[in-house]
């Protein structure tokens, strides 16, 4: 490295010598400098609404059963208006409209994302009231401290993790936080709501993210000028508190390093996905609306009053951990490593598949539904590269693999900007054996057409 | 790892960098030092770090035009609010996107190297390093970071003439810049300042490896939070000449940045004015 250093030191010397000593060349700055400016009188408004219309064809190959259109229309609003000085309203909507084939057949899935009043007494003082997206954690991929992620999604239109972030129900909640100069504080309370959950497409299914009460406390503290981890507290009327942690940090100029992390007493998540089969029957209704989603085939029992049954409580750590390397040439690259100790590990799994069909759907759709791992431990790599090859052309692509039974999930996505309309093109697959984590869900390469406009 | 990530952040570097660095010129009193026989070019690049810094939190609107072979290719627009740190006098910056219309509402933070990007619809803040800060063409940006005599070590090539971004030629100091930090940008950079009242003139911007990243033209002075400076900076794309950035500043007004903005947990509690 000294070396290296030596040499970038003669480097630099060198160029200088070179700027100085050699002649200049012309400067040929004319074309530039002769192109129009900016308008004053053209000064941008400030909106605080965003509106998106997404339209996507999807084929997707159903293993031994040939191949399977949909199409799909989706309407995606966010707003943060003032209403008052201190006083704000935040909402976030979306619509999905699925169909294949007859329009007719179409089927409306609404997600009220978020619906909440945000109060502002004093500076650093916010106390919010309504349906909030309360999102924790630093990771990508699994997000162990992102507690109110269970049973947050309606439906799935891309399997991007950005997108299941995106497109997700918030829950009814009290929030407060303060804020001082390197810091917060948040408490928040999520009541229970005596509603069942709703398939119902304009529901807010309440229902479903307000099965029981729930709380959670953070705090931020920086420690030094770019350190500032999270410590965290969450718990439910039934079950025993969880701590977290969220922990960033950077490595020279180019990489951020990542962990993220909670611990507690649980039941293992076999034991509660067999204390509440009825998430089977409720996603079961759900896969049927967007041809993305896993399938789950999987027969369900009947739909009991949720319930939740502690039994067997150990204690369970979490952790996803990581790094972003981004090179010169606009090539970001993740790779992290997740582990659930709720998860089956290598002998639980492979018990589960090769028994009972009917336990092995109720467990596939829970941990599904709780934004879970299936098994113990997944590595999941994401890479992003903005302006390949042309202006305005991006391409991501990520691949999740189950490094217990090897499966694995390849997404991958080019896209063009204009400067209101994005194209998108899109494929998947999913690869494994008939009962591994990916192999089991039975559709295979999926290919995607998106068009996006923005308003 | 936003979808947009990399296109926002790289105009964001844009504005972080060139946007600040137009807030704050040097003064006409350090005209009198650059008049002088010995020109001490650490004392000009100090003078021009202390008028980058007021005393004030400020805030502005940054407009910005790409142009590809003499045709627009893409617009943008940010709010920007800095407010410099006592001690190092480095700004800090919050930063909202106001178009197009694919990124209205999301925010960047720049607090020192903590960098936070945050996207309002997912709620998800994610930290970032310097160098993805600069991802994409579009990162002309941080053609001068706010205290440059902090991370540079200046010296006089020449006194020589050069044209500005008007194409009127200004009589100015040559000065050569060369990184004393390895967390800056760019490891050297070549500016020119007008001899009679020290306005920037133009700059270069060099790499590790002598290739010129980007040069930089600033015009249109006018007063503004009480001195007078460029209001339009036009950004030539090292590698590619065609590739031509115009950043227009305006709405300068003094606004009070409470030093609880500049974190993390208050990325998701903004709210646009």
């Amino acid at each position: 490295m000294v070396r290296s250093l030596a040499l970038a030191s003669l480097i630099s010397i060198g160029g200088w010598a070179h700027a100085t000593g050699a002649p200049q060349p012309p400067d040929d700055d004319a074309a530039a400098l002769a192109l129009p400016g900016v308008d004053s009188a053209a000064a941008p408004t400030h909106p605080s609404a965003s509106l998106l219309v997404e339209g996507a064809f999807t084929e997707a190959a159903q293993r031994g059963a040939g191949n399977a259109d949909a199409e799909r229309l989706s309407l995606d609003v966010n707003d943060n208006s003032r209403l008052a000085s201190t006083l704000s309203f935040i909402i976030g909507d979306r619509l999905d409209v699925d169909w294949a084939g007859a329009w007719n057949a179409a089927q409306e899935v609404n997600t009220l994302k978020q619906a909440f009043l945000s109060w502002q007494p004093q500076a650093g003082l916010l106390l919010d009231a309504g349906r909030i997206n309360a999102r924790q954690g630093v990771a990508y991929g699994y997000n162990p401290t992102d507690f109110f992620r269970a049973d947050a999604l309606r439906t799935v239109d891309s399997l991007d993790p950005n997108s299941l972030r995106d497109d997700r129900l918030g829950t009814v909640m009290l929030r407060g936080e303060q804020l001082w100069n390197g810091g917060a504080a948040t408490a928040l309370y999520a009541p229970r709501i005596p509603a069942k959950p709703s398939s119902a497409p304009l529901s807010p299914d309440f229902g479903t993210t307000n099965t029981e009460g729930r709380w959670l406390v953070s705090l931020t503290q920086r420690l030094t000028a770019d350190f500032s981890p999270q410590w965290l507290l969450f718990g439910t009327d039934s079950g025993m508190p969880q701590a977290g942690i969220d922990m960033t940090a950077l490595l020279g100029s180019s990489t951020v390093a990542y962990l993220e992390a909670s611990i507690g007493r649980s039941p293992s998540l076999l034991s509660q996905a067999l204390a509440q089969p009825a998430l089977a029957q409720s996603l079961s209704s759900l896969s049927s609306l967007s041809s993305l989603l896993p399938p789950l085939p999987y027969p369900s029992s009947p739909y009991p009053a949720l319930t939740p049954v502690p039994q067997n409580d150990s204690l369970h750590t979490r952790v996803s951990t990581g790094f972003t390397y981004s090179a010169p040439n606009k090539l970001s690259v993740t790779v992290e490593y997740e582990y659930d100790g709720a998860a089956l590990g290598r002998g639980g799994w492979n018990a589960l598949r090769n028994g009972s069909l009917e336990e092995y759907g109720v467990y596939r759709n829970f941990v599904n539904a709780q934004q879970e791992l299936p098994t113990q431990q997944a590595v999941f790599v994401y890479a992003s590269w903005n302006d390949l090859v042309i202006r305005h052309l991006d391409a991501t692509a990520f691949v999740r693999v189950d490094l217990v039974d090897r499966s694995r999930l390849p997404w991958s996505e080019l896209r063009y900007h204009w400067s209101h309309i994005d194209a998108a093109l899109r494929w998947q697959d999913y690869v494994g054996g008939a009962t591994t984590d990916y192999g089991a869900v039975p559709t295979g390469q999926t290919w995607q057409l998106v068009l996006d406009y923005y308003l | 790892m936003c979808k947009s990530l990399g296109r926002w952040l790289a105009v964001n570097a844009v504005i972080a960098g060139l946007a600040v660095a137009a807030a704050g010129l040097p003064p006409a009193h350090a005209a009198d030092a650059a008049a002088d026989a010995a020109v001490d070019a650490q004392r000009i690049l100090a003078a021009t770090d202390a008028i980058r810094n007021p005393n004030h939190s400020f805030g502005l609107t940054t407009t910005l035009i790409e142009y590809h072979n003499g045709h627009e290719t893409d617009t943008s627009a940010l709010q920007v609010y800095a407010k410099a740190e006592q001690g190092s006098g480095q700004y800090r910056n919050l930063i909202r996107f106001a178009a197009p219309a694919r990124d209205v509402n999301k925010l960047m933070l720049k607090n020192g190297n903590d960098l936070w990007f945050y996207d309002p619809s997912s709620q998800a803040s994610v930290r970032i390093s310097p160098r993805q800060r600069l991802l994409g063409q579009a990162a002309n940006g941080d053609v001068l970071t706010v205290n440059l005599s902090k991370d540079y070590h200046a010296e006089l090539i020449g006194e020589e003439d050069a044209e500005d971004g008007d194409r009127v030629l200004r009589h100015c100091h040559h000065l050569g810049l060369t990184a004393t930090s390895a967390d800056v940008t760019y490891n050297r950079i070549e500016m020119w300042i007008d001899r009679d009242n020290n306005h920037p003139v133009k700059s270069k911007f060099y790499a590790e490896s002598g290739q010129l990243l980007k040069t930089a033209y600033y015009r249109r002075y006018q007063r503004e939070l009480e001195v007078e400076r460029p209001t339009e900076t036009v950004i030539i794309d090292g590698l590619d000449r065609q590739w031509v950035t115009i950043m227009r500043y305006s709405d300068y007004a003094w606004r009070e940045v409470p030093e609880s903005w500049l974190q993390r947990d208050y990325l998701p509690r903004f709210k646009p004015e």
